[in-house]
């Protein structure tokens, strides 16, 4: 789409996100009803969810900012989970977990998401515990965050995390890329107002970009997915006017980050 | 007092037979008997008057006890004694002239020998003639012995004695008198050697020279430390001091010059010998002289024994392991990551991402697993260890199984097989085709064995001394490092234990201890079960600094590559305390079958540059070539073994060996009677100490051996024949007075 017509677009994404927003809400407003029964069985692998508090960003202005970790929950790990299982070999638990970085239990999930990091806050203690629990090995997926401000608030609390270490464009060669599916042609991943406005992306985050963070080994430890949505994709592989084709390929994408982080 | 009454010594009696040398019929001394018995009995009862029944008896036998002693003074009692016929016989006097026998101050042990052997004889010997040899690896005739030092570089009593009497199968030996320690370095007497000896049937009388106890010295007795090496790995050493005494010292482990390892070492008992492990970090590729030694404790004179050197082979070479993983896991990722900077493993991995796809990591190239797990055995053989990790039996087929177990019984390889939902009982591995081969008889599929919770680990007592279990060179702190490690994520049951299997670990699990690695031989390889899919929690709950999680998987994949043997091989053996090197070189194909089509030659390469070469003969086995080389100097010798086919070099395998001839008689130096005891008891010799030879030109002169003549000398005359014969009649004398009946 032409740089043009995409600006023309921005007032009524705006005033369709705003009303998108009163009608469902970020973030669920009280703790949400769990729509099926958890199955309390692990798994070699278990959906955990970062939560973190929020930024002066995502603690001012409306809504529920204050907990957007909680966005998309639990339809998006849900479903991914469910996808896990049937698409690969994995052994999958049927229930996530939320843990924030000073659970001591995270070190017993060697992979881990956050959502909506435009709006998270790791202070010293808590960046410190994640760079820790990344060196040991783990891995951080990383999602739903768009435009220049969000990206600057995550960066602020990444480079706690990681002073010196650079976040790069993975390169379209990487392993990540290419461990269970070739991902050659990517394309930007909207959330579900995409059904609504017609436009693939939020703020001013018109292009996606999928980024890294690497050990000195060459190990991707983070990958960030800035400009899109894979979340949204997973929670709503059930709605109809979701296109099928983004959300085959936001579950593509989560696999190979998965099957990543358990060979890499 | 018995030679004062009968004449002669016991020993006399001892060795002599009693015969009558009286012309008398055989039927006489019987017809007096009689005769006496019934014209005593005849007297006493017409003379009875009014004698008691038993008054009667007792005169009678008083009576007839005069009568027989008389009788066999008339019979002229004799013994006949075998002794050395004079002037026709010879002894041979054996002196120990080995190293050994310098031992000792102010008299060496070799003039307490060289004492003792010239006391054997005395004067009064029957003009023996005497053959003198000296003992050493083998025995030495010499004219007669000289007080010089001793220098033979080894002892072996069997082949000496052999070879002596060999000499005089045809000549009237009499006797042998060995003087010696004892200190056998050839191994001792075997049964099959003490028979051969024994078979000649000329006595050995041995003489024990030297201490059993010396408080003084302490002995490096034995280094036992793998002959070949990873580079980089640590190897762990068996070290074992013998010693007499409480004392304290120092081991030290030494890499040509440069000081590897120190350890103080506490010689806590009385007697015996203390045992202790050092590790040693050999980072180089190639051969390493390690030269160990123990500090000199107060007093000690004899420093020779106190050091040991070995060598160890480290293989310049890359070792291979395959992985078979059946779905995605952290453990796979975490092992992976761990053993990445092991330069010298190569870990090609095969992992079953969906039911569709397979995806292979540090491959060497695109072809390599290609078609999924090898099928054929030249593929699989090219592995030295393969790993089988939460994969059904059933995945593989049964022709896959098959090699799999000729993978362990044949090549050699090592299996480990790892838990999981899918592993080990439950993935039927207890009804494959590899059932055999593995350590533990695994719970059937309708058992779910795995257990997704957590549970510590804890070393069993094989596994305290096990170099692949080794955190820290300190037994105590390696216990505690084990202690304070995190639980594991998962274990599974592995069912009862096979009579061979071996338990390293054990898991501290909720439903209590269960064996956690275990291992077996299984044919010419190894077979080990680790059940947990979890330890990747050490690497995850320990600061990233700590190396534990990396240390274990890289010591347990450089365990299992470390047994497995190569397709071409060869081993030199016998390089120290031994005359010559043996040589066996192993060739085979890819697929481990036995190459017999070529010709092999090993070059052999002293350190100095002194070389030459060895035509290899086919052994009994298929592919297998021996050879022999008598090196004439010490030292590091290199070995290259060269097979040929239609002139054409085909495959190269490499040796090196330490050669140090000469050492092994500072080793075992105590004086050791036991041998010389069974010795001269075979033989029907006697074993006698230094001090107490006062018996031996007696048993020189009567020997049973050699040529010899009976002596007679008689013994009617003895004094105690007349002293009873006085006895008897005086107590039928003082009788009659006494009863005044008869």
């Amino acid at each position: 789409m032409p740089r043009k017509a995409r600006k023309a677009y921005i007032p009524l994404a705006v005033i369709l996100s705003l009303a998108m927003a009163a009608a469902f809400g970020q973030a669920p407003a009280e703790a949400p009803v769990v729509k099926r029964p958890v199955r309390e069985a692990p798994g070699e692998f278990q959906f955990v969810r970062l939560a973190y508090s929020a930024n002066s960003y995502g603690r001012g202005g409306w809504g529920r900012r204050d907990q957007m970790w909680r966005t998309d929950w639990p339809d998006a790990e849900h479903h991914f989970s469910r996808g896990v299982d049937r698409l690969t070999r994995i052994e999958v638990a049927e229930s996530g977990r939320i843990l924030t970085p000073l659970d001591d239990e995270i070190y017993d999930y060697p992979w881990i998401y956050a959502v909506e990091v435009g709006y998270w806050y790791l202070n010293d203690q808590e960046a410190g515990r994640i760079r820790d629990y990344l060196l040991r090995g783990g891995f951080l997926m990383v999602d739903d965050f768009h435009g220049t401000w969000e990206w600057a608030a995550f960066v602020e609390s990444m480079e706690r995390v990681f002073p010196d270490r650079p976040i790069v464009d993975i390169p379209e060669g990487d392993e990540a890329f290419h461990v269970h599916y070739d991902l050659d042609h990517k394309i930007q991943i909207p959330s579900r107002m995409f059904t609504y406005s017609g436009v693939t992306w939020e703020k001013d985050g018109y292009t996606p970009h999928w980024r890294g963070i690497y050990d000195d080994d060459g190990r991707l430890m983070v990958a960030i997915n800035f400009n899109m949505d894979i979340g949204d994709a997973w929670e709503h592989a059930d709605w109809p006017d979701y296109p099928e084709n983004m959300t085959a390929l936001a579950y593509r994408f989560g696999i190979n980050y998965l099957i990543y982080a358990m060979t890499h | 007092m018995f030679e004062a009454l009968f004449k002669y010594s016991r020993a006399d009696y001892a060795r002599s037979e009693l015969v009558f040398s009286g012309d008398w019929p055989v039927w006489m001394p019987y017809v007096l008997a009689i005769a006496a018995i019934i014209g005593i009995t005849t007297l006493l009862y017409y003379r009875r008057g009014n004698a008691r029944w038993y008054q009667l008896a007792a005169i009678g036998s008083l009576q007839l006890g005069m009568v027989a002693l008389v009788v066999w003074v008339l019979l002229q009692p004799t013994l006949a004694t075998d002794r050395l016929r004079e002037g026709e016989n010879t002894i041979a006097l054996v002196l120990d002239s080995s190293a050994s026998m310098s031992y000792g101050a102010p008299e060496s042990r070799f003039q307490n020998a060289l004492q003792s052997l010239s006391g054997a004889l005395q004067d009064d010997a029957p003009n023996l003639s005497v053959r003198h040899y000296e003992l050493g690896t083998s025995a030495r005739s010499v004219e007669s012995f000289v007080a010089s030092a001793p220098t033979a570089e080894g002892t072996s009593v069997a082949t000496s004695l052999t070879g002596i009497l060999e000499e005089a199968r045809f000549s009237p030996l009499a006797a042998v008198v060995l003087s010696s320690d004892g200190a056998d370095t050839s191994g001792g007497i075997s049964s099959d050697e003490m028979a051969e000896i024994a078979a000649f049937g000329v006595p050995v009388h041995t003489i024990g020279v030297g201490r059993e106890v010396i408080p003084e010295d302490i002995e490096l007795a034995d280094v036992t430390i793998p002959d070949k090496a990873l580079p980089g790995s640590t190897v762990s050493a068996r070290v074992t001091v013998l010693h007499d005494a409480p004392a304290s010292t120092n081991v030290k482990v030494y890499d040509g010059d440069e000081l590897l390892q120190l350890i103080p070492l506490e010689l806590a008992s009385e007697a015996g010998t203390t045992t202790a492990w050092i590790d040693v970090e050999l980072a180089e590729a190639g051969p390493h002289q390690l030269n160990f030694s123990v500090d000199a404790v107060s007093g000690e004179s004899e420093f020779r024994n106190n050091t040991r050197s070995t060598l160890v082979n480290v293989a310049n070479q890359e070792y291979r392991i395959l992985y078979f993983e059946g779905e995605p896991r952290w453990e796979y990722k975490f092992m992976r990551r761990a053993v990445g900077g092991d330069e010298d493993i190569s870990l090609a991995t095969l992992l079953r991402v969906s039911p569709n796809k397979f995806y292979r990591q540090g491959i060497a190239n695109p072809e390599q697993l290609q078609d999924g797990f090898p099928a054929s055995r030249d593929e699989l053989f090219a592995y030295d260890a393969l790993i089988i990790g939460s994969v059904e039996a059933a995945s593989l087929s049964g022709e896959q199984q098959e090699i799999i177990r000729d993978f362990v019984s044949e090549r050699g390889g090592s299996l480990l097989m790892l838990a999981g939902p899918n592993g080990l009982g439950n993935g039927g591995w207890g009804q494959s085709l590899i059932a055999d081969v593995l350590p533990a008889r695994l719970p059937p599929t309708s058992i779910d064995s795995f257990h997704r919770k957590k549970a510590g680990v804890s070393l069993t007592s094989q596994g305290v001394s096990n170099q692949m279990l080794r955190f820290d060179s300190d037994t105590d702190l390696n216990n505690q490092a084990w202690r304070e490690l995190p639980e594991i994520a998962d274990y599974q049951l592995t069912g009862n234990l096979k009579p061979a299997a071996v338990t390293l670990l054990n898991a501290e699990t909720d439903v209590g201890q269960i064996p956690l690695l275990i291992g077996q031989p299984f044919g010419n390889g190894n077979a080990y079960i680790l059940a947990t899919g979890g330890t990747w929690r050490w690497q995850m709950s320990l600061p990233v600094e700590d190396q534990k999680h990396e240390t274990f998987w890289r010591q347990l994949l450089r365990a299992l590559v470390a047994t497995a043997p190569e397709n071409v091989s060869l081993v030199a053996d016998g390089g120290s305390d031994s005359g010559t090197i043996a040589l066996r070189a192993e060739f085979r194909d890819e697929a481990f079958r036995p190459v017999d089509d070529i010709g092999v030659t090993t070059i052999a390469s002293h350190e100095n540059g002194e070389s030459f070469s060895v035509l290899m003969q086919p052994g009994d086995e298929p592919g297998v070539f021996s050879g022999e080389i008598e090196p004439t100097i010490s030292g590091t010798w290199f070995f290259e073994a060269v097979a040929e086919r239609n002139g054409e070099p085909v495959a190269v395998s490499r040796s090196s060996i330490l050669h140090d001839s000469g050492q092994s008689e500072f080793y075992g130096f105590r004086k050791n009677p036991g041998l010389l005891q069974r010795l001269s008891e075979a033989t029907g010799g006697r074993y006698f100490e230094t001090d107490d030879l006062s018996a031996l030109p007696d048993l020189l002169r009567y020997s049973s051996s050699g040529i010899t003549e009976t002596e007679y000398r008689s013994v009617w005359d003895a004094p105690i024949v007349f002293l009873l014969l006085l006895m008897l009649k005086a107590g039928e004398w003082l009788l009659r007075r006494r009863w005044s009946s008869i």
